[in-house]
């Protein structure tokens, strides 16, 4: 009993911190300042109606950017951690037991199945600017995608020198398209390198779904990546 | 209504959380993690942000989730 | 109309939604209580999708899809669990305690 003390202590504290601030909580019903000049600018001067990934990929494009190196650090992290199959030592007594393949039913309804989620990750991306979504969270679902695919039969190797050759392609050009906005258009990554176009069509909203693409294939291939490397 | 609904779902989380914490077998213990992340995801549909919802769905309750279980296997693997 | 035939459609399908949850409970083994729960809350999440799409005709085909979805993974997935937790040897359940008491039938249901 008194070896929970320190730790009953310390999640009643935190219960008091979240207590009061939920209580002292108003809902506010007007936006701050800066809010509402991000809503107001981001269909005027950008030409994107999801405010949302016009900030992420526009005005503050630069942290994007880091955090894309910063998922590509997890990626060379974990590949320098876990080493490759068949070098680790006695592993290879459960590999028999790990390596028989799904059922024939999981089988088939991963081969109906991956080529639907496929084309969903690639309209969550393409519609970044129109509606939800956008390049991270379609880059997830390609690589839910192909967890299922590995799941449905755990003998497949991914050709992972291609994922990660495509993965720092998807970087360089994301850069490159950053640079061509300093040279083109008013600063780093600004979308005005290409033409802003109709409000709310499918080609609009200047470099944003081309940015959305690179790094939905960026992440999709980090993810997939990380996932072979923890497979076997 | 809503800040209701968005109160239980608060407390689902919180209830998945200390099940995660209390159950004895690892496996069960880390699908209840992912649980708490599927609550999350819905509390921000609810609080009006679909895109974090999104993310926090596939990547949280989907691959983190998974990674967890692979990385289960494998250490349980290694001690027998 | 319409309105109130969808809702009474959302309303069955939570009624099923909520006897899955019921049988997830009550039932004495693994592989019963998977299978309490993809049934029912297959045909639950079919009928809340129809009754949505009394509400909002436009969205039917979405829907539809939706519920080829929901069919197909549901089923699938509970599968996969089944087998797994066959593969790992989860002991069932034996029968109930009003059983027949013939030989045969008590020497088969050990294993």
């Amino acid at each position: 009993m008194m070896q929970r003390l320190p730790s009953a202590i310390a999640v009643l504290l935190l219960a008091l911190i979240f207590a009061t601030i939920a209580i002292g909580h108003a809902e506010q019903t007007v936006l701050r300042p800066l809010a509402e000049s991000y809503v107001r600018l981001v269909p005027h001067e950008l030409g994107a109606p999801n405010v949302i990934t016009g900030i992420l990929l526009t005005y503050r494009a630069f942290d994007t950017l880091g955090e894309v190196a910063v998922l590509f650090m997890v990626a060379a992290g974990v590949g320098l951690v876990l080493k490759e199959p068949g070098k680790a030592g006695a592993r290879s007594a459960s590999d028999s037991e790990a390596a028989q393949p799904a059922s024939e039913i999981v089988r088939t309804a991963a081969q109906i199945l991956v080529p639907l989620i496929a084309i969903f990750a690639a309209y969550i991306i393409m519609n970044g600017h129109i509606s939800a979504g956008g390049g991270f969270q379609g880059g997830a679902v390609i690589a839910s995608a192909v967890l299922l695919m590995l799941l449905a039969d755990p003998s497949h190797k991914l050709n992972s020198v291609f994922l990660s050759v495509t993965e720092s392609l998807a970087g360089v050009l994301f850069v490159l398209v950053g640079i061509a906005g300093l040279i083109f258009a008013g600063g780093f990554l600004d979308n005005r390198v290409l033409p802003l176009g109709q409000f709310g069509a499918f080609f609009s909203a200047g470099a944003i779904p081309l940015l959305s693409v690179l790094l939905g294939v960026k992440v999709g291939c980090e993810l997939s990546v990380i996932l072979d490397r923890f497979r076997a | 209504m809503l800040e209701m609904l968005v109160v239980l779902l608060c407390g689902s989380i919180i209830a998945s959380a200390a099940l995660a914490v209390r159950l004895d077998s690892v496996l069960a213990a880390a699908v209840s993690g992912g649980l708490a992340t599927l609550f999350a995801a819905v509390c921000y549909v609810l609080l009006g942000a679909p895109d974090v919802a999104m993310t926090e769905a596939s990547i949280g309750s989907g691959l983190s989730t998974l990674i967890l279980l692979y990385a289960i296997r494998r250490t349980t693997e290694a001690k027998e | 109309m319409s309105e109130v035939a969808g809702s009474i459609l959302v309303l069955i399908g939570a009624f099923f939604h909520f006897s899955a949850g019921l049988g997830m409970l009550r039932m004495p083994d693994a592989f019963t209580r998977m299978q309490a729960g993809t049934k029912a809350s297959t045909l639950g999440n079919a009928l809340i999708l129809i009754g949505i799409a009394f509400y909002h005709p436009g969205w039917s085909l979405k829907l539809l899809i939706l519920i080829y979805f929901v069919f197909m993974t549901n089923p699938v997935s509970s599968h996969a669990l089944a087998r797994a937790a066959r593969a790992i040897r989860i002991p069932m359940a034996g029968p109930p305690p009003q059983a027949l008491a013939s030989a045969p039938a008590a020497a088969r249901d050990g294993a």
